[in-house]
């Protein structure tokens, strides 16, 4: 039976949360409290089953029999029930994770698509304000998801071991587990509104999100288990980086998106603990009557703040970082020039992951915080523009002089340098105090950090998935469709968030279901905007589908591009290369008579048998 | 307000600094904008080819006056906007709040109303903010419940209201006018506070001494705490 492995890790994560759920009320029971409250069986119910689904999906077959001295059993499934197992390929998980994150994007913007109905205009449109609270957080932390997860374990799941001659990453089970731990997270969140739904947003802020409904509990234990998925992508990609680069591909001869997985992975491995605790401590309150944040007791509210942005801002560059690094990568192969100045934007990504650190504070130039961080905050906030205009610097220097082929990544690509400059320029106003007190907590911020994560990485997702479509599914996209889907979402996508920042200093606060009513033409034209933008949606998914379906096979390498992944079949082969490549020079030698990046390694030749051997 | 004024309306002499630090920021914007703009609408259909490329471009890996060029401007655009006008608009809303308030009022915010009392004069509204225009008015905010965020939209001015926590900020308005004139004048809560934070705002009012003091004469008189 195909989906044997989903429905034992169903049934165990079952009897995982009976079992813990049927603790927690025995404790309370012998404590002599109310045995049946509903959050704290929930939660122990909740660790108890994730581990159950765990071991039953796939876990306790490929790894767990391991700890008793039992022999893995070995799964020979290849073909497309692969998909659906704890499967160890990292060109598998990368597509379950591209795959599972474009639903999620989908759900989270038809989510969007309702608020905006809600805001056509003053007053009640669709939903009363309670439900579109609950419709907002959950936009919100879907797309965050979508926006850490699409690149960081989609795209560099499939693409880092091939772009450095690796056979897969260096822990490939505990690449399976990081996936197999986020369906749990996606079955939580779309849970919540069975238990009263979750209206603090995706920050969560206490005291809101210790006295409303039961849902923000789930939200809660979705979001930490979300996080431990990234802490162990963030080390795996760190480790498989380091240890596992092909003969000759040196620090100097990566890739540049492999180099911004690197960057990003830094963060999320050392910054998502922060959330973590935050979020931890945020449950105890709920479950366990703890006091970090109740002020009554001793707590501070603002305590939360700090933690939660001393991840979420680094958090933006796990975003971000990945995003630049394929928008550049599109842009050098599709210039046919080597990427300008290198060793600059190397420079500039690892600036960015130190600067990213000390820079949360800008959340909360107006929470109340000492007067005296505003100036510091402020000044490491912009100084990040430095290295990020390095970033713009290296996007122009490539394309200029080249021989642009405009297909439809690389348009994608171009749309994100606009929409990215525009998300950029804006984040000054926000960075600067006195314009941050008035912009803060406004329909600016919304239009800011929608520049800068939909026109700017969901554009480098459209970048990286249509360059990369040919190479995952073996198969060409239809590119007249990819070309209409260009021009269409960028078009819609300004028209639905540049009236926003207009809003915003209208003074239109955001969070709102409901708004003054001169703001009312603004909002009525951003709505429709949002309508035709989701519209474009539809050709992108029509495209995918039927292309992945019935598309022209394609080529080993359609775009003539250099680096490592182009070198093998379009699906490359289980172990990626027949035998390991060697690098001699850099991907981007494009004009450089007589380079050459790699040459196929000899199957059965001297490295092949030492690599057999060692 | 002038035709040209992004924000439709200023009527605190904070605000000014505000309005002034954002109309900087716009003008500094509109070159950058342009330049990379222009950069991009040249480069694109003057370097593209129609379809696949047949040979590759000239192999320049990078440029150093180029590189830095781009590197002391972009550099020395960040340290201005840090300086000017981040550092000295924070200096001088510094420097207003640093002077002696002639009015306190003390600004609570619970799920879903604003209660202000004015301890001065020993009153409390919970219907309407009312403030006599050219007074330094310094606000005490603070939250019974959930944080809140006071800001008055026409005043240029934003801090949370926090449970525990007393924030303050200094306004001193300088113009006269009232919401029903303008939703600029409320006092709106800008932090997510539960189901009915869109709603939670207050009308500001501000009016002349003599009609704000005949105003606080018909108040009910604030418990003596």
């Amino acid at each position: 039976m195909a989906l044997l492995p989903l429905v034992r890790g169903l049934s165990l994560g079952a009897v995982g949360f009976l079992l813990g759920g049927g603790l927690a009320a025995g404790i309370r029971g012998l404590m002599g409290l109310d045995p049946w409250s509903a959050e704290p069986v929930i939660v122990v119910g909740y660790v108890f089953g994730l581990i159950g689904w765990l071991l039953g999906v796939g876990l306790w077959g490929t790894w767990a029999r391991e700890w008793l001295g039992l022999a893995p059993k070995k799964d020979h499934v290849h073909d497309w029930r692969r998909y659906f197992r704890f499967c160890t390929d990292h060109k598998v998980i990368g597509v379950q994770y591209l795959v599972t994150f474009m639903v999620i994007m989908l759900l989270g913007g038809l989510l969007a698509v309702l608020m905006r109905v809600e805001l056509m205009q003053p007053g009640k449109t669709l939903m009363g304000p309670g439900q579109f609270n609950n419709a907002m957080s959950l936009h919100g932390i879907l797309m965050v998801a979508v926006a850490v997860a699409t690149i960081m374990g989609g795209f560099a799941n499939f693409l880092v071991p091939l772009l450095i001659g690796a056979e897969d990453v260096a822990f490939p089970r505990l690449n399976a587990l990081s996936y197999w731990i986020i369906p749990p997270v996606a079955v939580l969140l779309l849970a919540t509104p069975l238990m009263g739904g979750f209206d603090a947003g995706w920050t969560a802020y206490p005291p809101l999100s210790v006295i409303n409904a039961p849902g923000q509990t789930l939200y809660l234990l979705a979001f930490l288990t979300f996080g431990i998925s990234s802490i162990v992508g963030g080390m795996n990609f760190l480790a498989t980086i380091i240890t596992l680069r092909a003969p000759g591909m040196s620090w100097s001869r990566l890739p540049i998106f492999v180099w911004s997985i690197f960057a990003a992975a830094l963060i999320s491995l050392t910054a998502t603990q922060f959330v973590a605790y935050g979020l931890l401590m945020i449950i105890l309150e709920r479950v366990a009557g703890t006091s970090f944040f109740n002020s009554a007791q001793g707590g501070a509210p603002l305590l939360y703040q700090h933690i939660f942005w001393f991840y979420s801002h680094p958090a933006v560059y796990i975003m971000i970082l990945p995003a630049f690094g394929v928008v550049l990568e599109v842009l050098a192969h599709f210039s046919r020039k080597p990427l300008f100045a290198y060793k600059w934007v190397v420079g500039a990504f690892l600036s960015i992951v130190v600067l990213s650190f000390f820079v949360w504070a800008h959340h909360l130039f107006t929470s109340g915080m000492a007067d005296y961080l505003h100036l510091p905050f402020m000044v490491t906030t912009e100084l990040i523009s430095i290295p990020t205009g390095v970033v713009f610097l290296a996007g122009l220097g490539t394309i200029w002089l080249g021989r642009l082929w405009l297909t439809t990544p690389m348009l994608f690509a171009l749309g994100f340098l606009f929409n990215f400059l525009i998300g950029g320029i804006t984040g000054i106003f926000l960075a600067d105090v006195p314009t941050d007190i008035q912009l803060q907590d406004t329909y600016f911020v919304v239009a800011h950090f929608h520049y800068t994560i939909m026109g700017g990485e969901v554009f480098a997702i459209m970048a990286g998935g249509y360059y990369w479509f040919p190479k995952i599914t073996g198969r060409m996209y239809n590119d007249r469709l990819g070309k209409l889907h260009f021009w269409w979402m960028l078009v819609t996508y300004n028209l639905t968030f540049l009236p926003m920042f207009w809003a915003g200093v209208q003074g239109m606060n955001r969070r709102v279901a409901d708004f003054p009513p001169e703001l009312a033409g603004v909002n009525l034209f951003a709505s429709i905007a949002s309508f035709f933008l989701a519209a474009s949606f539809v050709v992108l998914v029509y495209n995918l589908v039927v292309s992945w379906k019935r598309g022209p096979v394609a080529a080993a390498n359609p775009w003539r591009a250099r680096t490592l992944e182009w070198q093998t079949t379009s699906p490359p082969p289980l172990e990626n290369f027949p035998a390991e490549p060697q690098v001699m020079g850099s991907p981007y030698d494009y004009g450089v008579p007589g380079s050459v990046h790699s040459r196929p390694g000899i199957a059965g030749g001297a490295q092949e048998v030492k690599h057999a051997q060692g | 307000m002038t035709k040209w004024d992004l924000f439709p309306l200023a009527a605190a002499e904070e605000a000014r600094v505000v309005d002034d630090a954002f109309r900087v920021l716009m003008i500094m914007s509109v070159p950058v904008f342009t330049f990379v703009l222009a950069a991009l609408l040249y480069a694109i259909p003057r370097f593209r080819k129609g379809g696949e490329p047949a040979g590759d471009g000239p192999a320049i890996h990078t440029h150093g006056p180029t590189v830095a060029t781009w590197f002391l401007a972009t550099t020395a655009l960040t340290l201005l906007v840090i300086v000017f006008p981040g550092t000295t608009g924070l200096l001088e809303l510094r420097h207003h709040a640093a002077r002696e308030p002639d009015l306190v009022v003390k600004v609570e915010g619970t799920r879903f109303f604003w209660k202000m009392t004015y301890p001065q004069q020993g009153v409390l509204s919970v219907t309407e903010l009312v403030l006599p225009v050219g007074k330094r008015v310094r606000f005490e905010v603070t939250a019974t419940d959930v944080v809140h965020s006071f800001w008055i939209p026409a005043f240029r001015t934003k801090i949370d209201a926090v449970p525990g926590l007393v924030t303050t900020t200094h306004v001193t308005p300088d113009k006269t006018g009232s919401f029903q004139e303008d939703s600029f004048f409320r006092l709106q809560c800008a932090e997510l506070c539960g189901v009915a934070h869109s709603l939670m705002q207050t009308p500001v009012r501000v009016v002349e001494q003599s009609e704000f003091e005949s105003w606080v004469a018909k108040q009910v008189p604030a418990p003596s705490s």
